[in-house]
């Protein structure tokens, strides 16, 4: 008796595995998009700052949602065509594997366990997560050595506590940790005094020094202890699909460094100042077609969100709330991570 | 002849009952003085933060900033993404309608005239599904609202509502069967409730949302909201039908073997005398369990469900009102309060009604 139930359960359990990843890998995603003709990209169970809100009329705004919108323009031509489903961060990974969404961007960390244990494929970094200092502009201080012998508030059990061990005992500087549980009683700390410095996620920091009682009293750094790199996920075995959003991701960045903009885009299309300009906005073919997209996907795309440099401006940068500087999320140019890639 | 004593005489004026009950002794006085100051002080401290110094007026971040008591403006700008959520701004009134509509529903289950085996379904059939025909649309040129863009107080109600309509027939079915002379019969009821209350909610949840549609085929998988529903349902049927379980045994097994030497029918002895009784009997804990399903409703946030707690953590994340979280939780506490408060209330009413009842 027990032998059958056991032999039950078993052959249940592998046909569940057979049947999980037969789904996952099955079939062509941009297909399935064009059919269902929207996207149905990753939102938050409420909001993570900067990268995915809530504004007053219930509609999705932030970094991450302006890449879903790209997304959904270079695959659907236009912004609209998106739903954003709401998902928990625990979630995230089998809602894709379950076809409830079909792509990840959701500030999610490339890293090898989740590429090669649970069925993902990542595109290329869009966003570079720094982790960084903020601290009180009286101190005047422009590095992390200017801040030896102050006290750091961290977040305890995170892995920040960590990685600034490493980098303050590397360095060799010396430093007090403050350690606090909540992100209310980092902060609360930090704008009573009780710290010199906070360390933590660079948005993070941002939304720190805007809710501070005087935000000019505070500034973030320009040093960064630690850097993730932020992918965005497909499922594991969708090559076309991961080109698409590769070359969504570097067709922002070829518009920021030929200064292609929402608002100039039209006139540039008119009359292309350059041969790669010409060839992002498809007055030269070749964009759509390689990939299976239309040949104005990229200048629908522009024309809708604008290029890195304004998606991120607006939701996270200078004319945000948060003014998180570009740091790292420069062009490579401009002494960021960010290039593009060739588009011959 | 029986001598007649008189009642003892009770002052019945405030100062009277005030003697009485607050300084009959030094001991109680003290306690009186210092329970009553730290009430006194308690609930000026709450009232100067939510009334004397608070602002409604209409602003952001700079105004709540020179505001030493609650910037409410905070529920002024933000208020209807904490009730609506993200339903489509332009149809918040359908949620409105939708919302009022179940609540009306259920302040109209809880009149005694529909408490009859006809009545009650027709009631809540035609409830569900208005709610559902405005919630939903796509009928009488109404937009297709999909259940992903559902939220805030007319999601936490609706799955609070059909939760507890599901999940009570289930437990009346679960605790007679647990109860059934038929050992496989008594054995499954029994292996189902003790399964589903060793799982913790949130698993339940996880998995009817996350897991059934990698293992299920898409036929067989239905909407999202609705096997989180019933999959809600089950969990609370497994523990009402063990509190019905206990209402019936307080009723000693000579009144059903009564009723069945009288020849009354099975239904009729459950329906008309087992059940009525078990009902009464296990009223303070039914409400109880009514009362955490209420407030259990915002795990529901885990999985993606944009219901009030979920609206409210989205109201303060952003950068203009995150520095106002007390007021938005202290808001939406206040929401929840008035659902519960009015459930135990009528909780308390109904108790009331037993007695008198039984009186007779």
């Amino acid at each position: 008796m027990l032998k059958i139930i056991i032999s039950i359960i078993s052959a249940v359990a592998v046909g569940a595995t057979l049947a999980g990843p037969a789904r996952a890998a099955s079939g062509d995603t941009v297909k399935t998009i064009k059919e269902r003709g929207s996207l149905l990209c990753t939102g938050h169970n409420g909001s993570y700052l900067g990268f995915a809100e809530v504004d007053d009329k219930g509609k999705w705004k932030g970094f991450d949602i302006e890449f879903c919108k790209a997304l959904a323009t270079a695959i659907l031509g236009s912004p609209d065509k998106l739903q954003i489903i709401p998902v928990s961060w625990a979630q995230r990974f089998p809602a894709l594997q379950s076809g409830d969404i079909d792509v990840i961007i959701k500030v999610t960390g490339w890293t090898m366990g989740r590429d090669t244990e649970l069925g993902l494929q990542f595109g290329r970094p869009y966003f570079i997560g720094p982790t960084t200092i903020l601290t009180r502009a009286e101190l005047n201080a422009k590095s992390a050595k200017d801040l030896e012998g102050g006290v750091f508030c961290i977040n305890a059990g995170t892995s920040i506590e960590r990685i600034v061990a490493d980098y303050m005992g590397a360095r060799d500087i010396k430093y007090e940790a403050l350690n606090f549980e909540k992100a209310e009683e980092l902060r609360a700390a930090l704008y009573a005094g009780r710290c010199d410095a906070l360390a933590g996620f660079g948005p993070f920091l941002a939304a720190t020094r805007f809710n501070a009682p005087n935000p000019e009293d505070f500034v973030i750094i320009d040093e960064v202890l630690a850097l993730e790199p932020e992918g965005i996920a497909a499922r594991q075995g969708d090559d076309n699909f991961i080109d698409v959003i590769n070359w969504m991701v570097s067709a922002l960045l070829t518009a920021e460094e030929n200064d292609v903009t929402m608002a100039n885009v039209d006139k540039q299309r008119a009359n292309p100042p350059s041969p790669t300009i010409g060839r992002l906005l498809g007055v030269t073919p070749g964009i759509g077609d390689r990939l299976g997209l239309s040949n104005d996907w990229a200048y629908n795309m522009i024309k809708a969100v604008g290029n890195y440099s304004e998606i991120y401006e607006r939701t996270i940068g200078k004319d945000s709330p948060y003014n998180l500087p570009r740091g790292k999320n420069h062009l490579w140019k401009n002494g960021g991570l960010h290039y593009s890639l060739v588009l011959d | 002849m029986t001598a007649v004593i008189a009642p003892p005489q009770i002052e019945t004026t405030y100062l009277g009952w005030a003697k009485r009950r607050l300084f009959a002794s030094p001991g109680d006085t003290v306690l009186t003085l210092i329970f009553g100051g730290a009430m006194i002080w308690f609930f000026q401290f709450l009232l100067d933060w939510a009334v004397v110094n608070a602002t409604w007026a209409e602003g952001g971040k700079e105004l709540c900033r020179e505001v030493s008591g609650a910037c409410w403006s905070v529920i002024g700008a933000r208020g209807r993404l904490i009730f609506f959520g993200l339903y489509p701004y332009e149809e918040h009134w359908r949620s409105t309608f939708a919302c009022l509509l179940i609540i009306a529903t259920m302040v109209l289950s809880c009149v005694p005239w529909f408490w009859s085996m006809k009545r009650l379904p027709v009631l809540w059939l035609s409830g569900f599904g208005a709610f559902v025909v405005l919630m939903y649309g796509g009928i009488f040129g109404l937009k297709v609202v999909t259940t992903e863009q559902w939220g805030g107080l007319s999601l936490t109600v609706f799955i609070f509502c059909a939760v507890v309509v599901i999940g009570m027939p289930l437990a009346i079915g679960l605790a007679l069967a647990r109860r059934s002379k038929l050992p496989v019969v008594r054995l499954v009821a029994g292996s189902i409730i003790d399964l589903f209350r060793s799982l913790p909610l949130l698993t339940i949840l996880f998995t009817a949302a996350v897991v059934v549609p990698l293992t299920v085929p898409d036929w067989a998988q239905g909407n999202k909201l609705g096997r989180v529903v019933v999959a809600f349902a089950l969990f609370f049927a497994c523990y009402q039908a063990e509190i019905i379980r206990a209402g019936m045994q307080a009723i000693p097994d000579g009144q059903e073997e009564a009723a069945a030497a009288l020849g009354m029918k099975y239904g009729s002895r459950i329906f008309d005398i087992l059940l009525p009784q078990a009902f009464r009997n296990s009223l303070p804990s039914t409400i109880n369990q009514f009362v955490i399903t209420f407030k259990e409703t915002s795990i529901v946030t885990i999985i993606g469900f944009f219901e009030i707690m979920a609206s409210a953590n989205a109201a303060v994340g952003t950068g203009e009102w995150t520095a106002q979280y007390i007021e938005v939780y202290f808001f939406v506490g206040f929401v929840y309060f008035l659902f519960v408060f009015g459930l135990s209330r009528y909780g308390a009413y109904l108790e009331r009604r037993a007695r008198l009842s039984n009186v007779r």
